[in-house]
């Protein structure tokens, strides 16, 4: 029996466990986890704003599920070590020191928060939000607070920033170059900024915050040399690679500082896998190898992971990384490449606007949209694309996400680029209903999982 | 899947009854005064959005090869059976909202509680028992229907030959030819 021991509880470790699982009923998973639960993590400005109030609520991936799959969990407890000579790991945790043998492991140790170097940051009052723990104290923090800053550029940093707005407190946003710096291009950002603005979400942009003040806890921030009141400063600067386990080990780290990785999801050492925010993920476009800690290419990648581990031989040529997100009633999605990220793979781009192709909008502004970018390569190849709509931007995304999936010719692609909303309408007022077929999006490999799924829910 | 939720939007009052009925079947209490009091309140799974001066129900298509179900890295969205439609296993949504963005109608959200994506699921159980989903029952003119598509594609058939027969010519014989086509079923 094939034993399989998975590092880290959230969306990597356990879709690997799940993965493994699946592709060996008899192999025997274990997943350790330092978290009681695993959560998820869009569910923690949810908390912030008062949404939920217990943890569990946003939990995934619970007992049944794993009891389904024949998966044991020990948490919380931590590995310390892991024997690659052994193979077996040490497991600190339920009052214990225990070693556990493995065939093959995976780590999806996640990743951390980064906590910009600003004088004043270590003082009280200054939170991160990457576990519940941290969200709890920014919901004590901002029960009496009537403002708060938020540092960050993501989105989830727009979230908490507009869950505390509906809070009702005075929210300042600061970004140290623009928002969304790595997903839109400049003009996008600064579209945004200017809407979020006048939503009622104080900008301060360009420049990092110089420093946090204060007797103590915080008091004020400085923002180019203007002092700004405030007793809760929220850190969302992003996340680093927890690779100190790895690292001790003699794993190889990539050049972004994220373990590396092949296309089947090994690590360096044999038998041992990564996947998550701990790890490098191969690119679509280019199969180059970048950090990316997204939750769903987290996901993709433990799923192959897992297969892999748990005897299989799956392979990823690239994934797709795809973000969508409304913040203050902006929708905003990003498919692919920006300019950012191509850079970091050295992929000439060339961004043009996108217009939309309907003109005119009706009574709740479906129609055309708000702003919209293409980003071809030197083959005018789609290889990004990004857009930001008030309502319903969902019906041009998926066309979107296509294009830059399979990579399709951009004269091309403007020709079929259209408005199945406005289509579907008309067909609505035309005939009494209609069904639309739709042609498949999904990777093979997504398929394939699909499948196997389905079939061992039949069993 | 061989039954689909079809609107006749001539009928629609945009009354808003269904999204009250949609809203309150997947409420925790189910039962209207104290489904109001929920905090979050309870959400709404389909919406009748404003098109010009008509109002059209819109709910999941629950798409043959839909788009959510490929996309969607950990199989959460799902079908349970040929006969099923398009549902979510909430334990296994990591909110990524992948589904979302590739949706062609935008009828997915992400639940105000836990964020987990929460979409119509055609009141499957209901389905199950032979009932109608809730957002048809609740429909008083009958805008909102549950029909198989076998009846889907007969009726726009016999739609379809009438037009055929009364734009190739008026003469009476024809006309009469198609009734007696009519009457032979």
């Amino acid at each position: 029996m094939r034993k399989v021991v998975v590092i880290g509880g959230s969306a990597a470790g356990m879709m690997a466990a799940i993965s493994a699982a699946v592709y060996d009923s008899n192999a025997d998973v274990t997943v350790v986890s330092r978290d009681l639960t695993a959560y998820r993590r869009p569910g923690i400005p949810a908390l912030v704003a008062g949404y939920i109030s217990d943890p569990a609520g946003a939990g995934v991936f619970a007992g049944e599920t794993l009891g389904q799959y024949k998966i044991r969990l020990i948490c919380p407890a931590e590995v310390t070590n892991i024997n690659v000579k052994t193979k077996t790991v040490s497991v600190q945790g339920e009052g214990k020191i225990q070693e556990l043998g493995f065939d093959s492991a995976v780590i999806a140790t996640g990743g951390y928060p980064i906590i910009p170097k600003i004088p004043g940051s270590e003082k009280k009052g200054v939170y991160t939000f990457t576990t519940f723990e941290g969200a709890q104290e920014i919901v004590e923090a901002t029960r009496e607070a009537e403002t708060a800053v938020v540092v960050g550029a993501g989105f989830v940093a727009l979230e908490i920033a507009e869950s505390l707005m509906h809070k009702g407190l005075d929210v300042y946003f600061n970004v140290r170059s623009r928002i969304l710096r790595k997903i839109v291009e400049p003009d996008v950002s600064e579209f945004l900024s200017r809407r979020f603005d006048k939503s009622g979400l104080k900008m301060l942009i360009g420049e990092a915050i110089s420093e946090v003040g204060g007797a103590g806890s915080v008091e004020y921030v400085v923002h180019k040399s203007k002092k700004i009141s405030t007793k809760v400063v929220i850190m969302g600067t992003g996340v680093k690679p927890s690779v100190s386990l790895a690292e001790k080990c003699g794993i190889a780290l990539g050049s972004s500082g994220a373990i590396k990785v092949d296309n089947r999801m090994q690590t360096s050492v044999a038998d041992i896998y990564a996947a998550g925010d701990c790890a490098e993920s191969p690119d679509l476009g280019t199969g180059r190898f970048v950090y990316s800690p997204v939750g769903s290419i987290g996901a993709m990648a433990g799923r192959i992971a897992g297969a892999n581990a748990a005897g299989g031989n799956e392979e990823s040529k690239g994934f797709l990384r795809a973000q969508t997100d409304e913040i203050l009633g902006m929708q905003i999605f990003s498919i692919g490449h920006s300019t950012t990220t191509a850079k970091e793979v050295n992929l000439a781009v060339t961004v043009r606007d996108l217009r939309a192709p309907v003109s005119g909008q009706d009574d709740r502004g479906a129609g055309s949209f708000e702003t919209g970018k293409l980003l071809t390569d030197i083959d005018n190849r789609i290889v990004g694309a990004q857009l930001v709509s008030v309502y319903h931007g969902s019906q041009y995304a998926w066309q979107l996400y296509q294009a830059v999936l399979r990579g399709k010719d951009r004269e091309k692609f403007l020709k079929e680029f259209n408005s199945p909303r406005r289509k579907f309408t008309e067909t609505m007022l035309a005939t009494a209903g209609s069904t639309i077929s739709v042609e498949n999006v999904g990777d093979d490999n997504a398929l394939r999982w699909q499948n196997k799924l389905c079939q061992k829910q039949e069993q | 899947m061989d039954k689909i939720i079809i609107v006749d939007i001539e009928k629609c009052l945009a009354c808003k009854s269904c999204e009250i009925a949609c809203a309150l079947a997947h409420s925790r209490s189910k039962i209207l005064s104290e489904a109001a009091q929920e905090s979050p309140k309870p959400q709404r799974m389909m919406a009748v959005e404003a098109a010009g001066e008509y109002g059209v129900p819109i709910q999941c298509r629950h798409c043959e090869s839909a788009p959510c179900i490929e996309i969607c890295p950990t199989g959460a969205i799902h079908r349970e059976d040929e006969q099923s439609p398009v549902v979510v296993e909430a334990d296994l949504c990591i909110g990524c909202k992948l589904c979302m963005l590739v949706c062609p109608f935008g009828v997915l959200k992400i639940g105000k509680e836990g964020r987990a994506i929460i979409k119509c699921d055609m009141c499957y159980e209901r389905l199950k028992e032979g009932m109608v989903p809730e957002c048809v029952e609740a429909c008083p003119t009958g805008a909102i229907k549950l029909v198989s598509l076998e009846e889907v594609t007969k009726s726009r058939r016999k739609e379809a030959s009438e037009q055929i027969v009364r734009e190739s010519g008026s003469g009476k014989g024809r006309q009469g030819k198609a009734k007696r086509v009519k009457g032979g079923k």
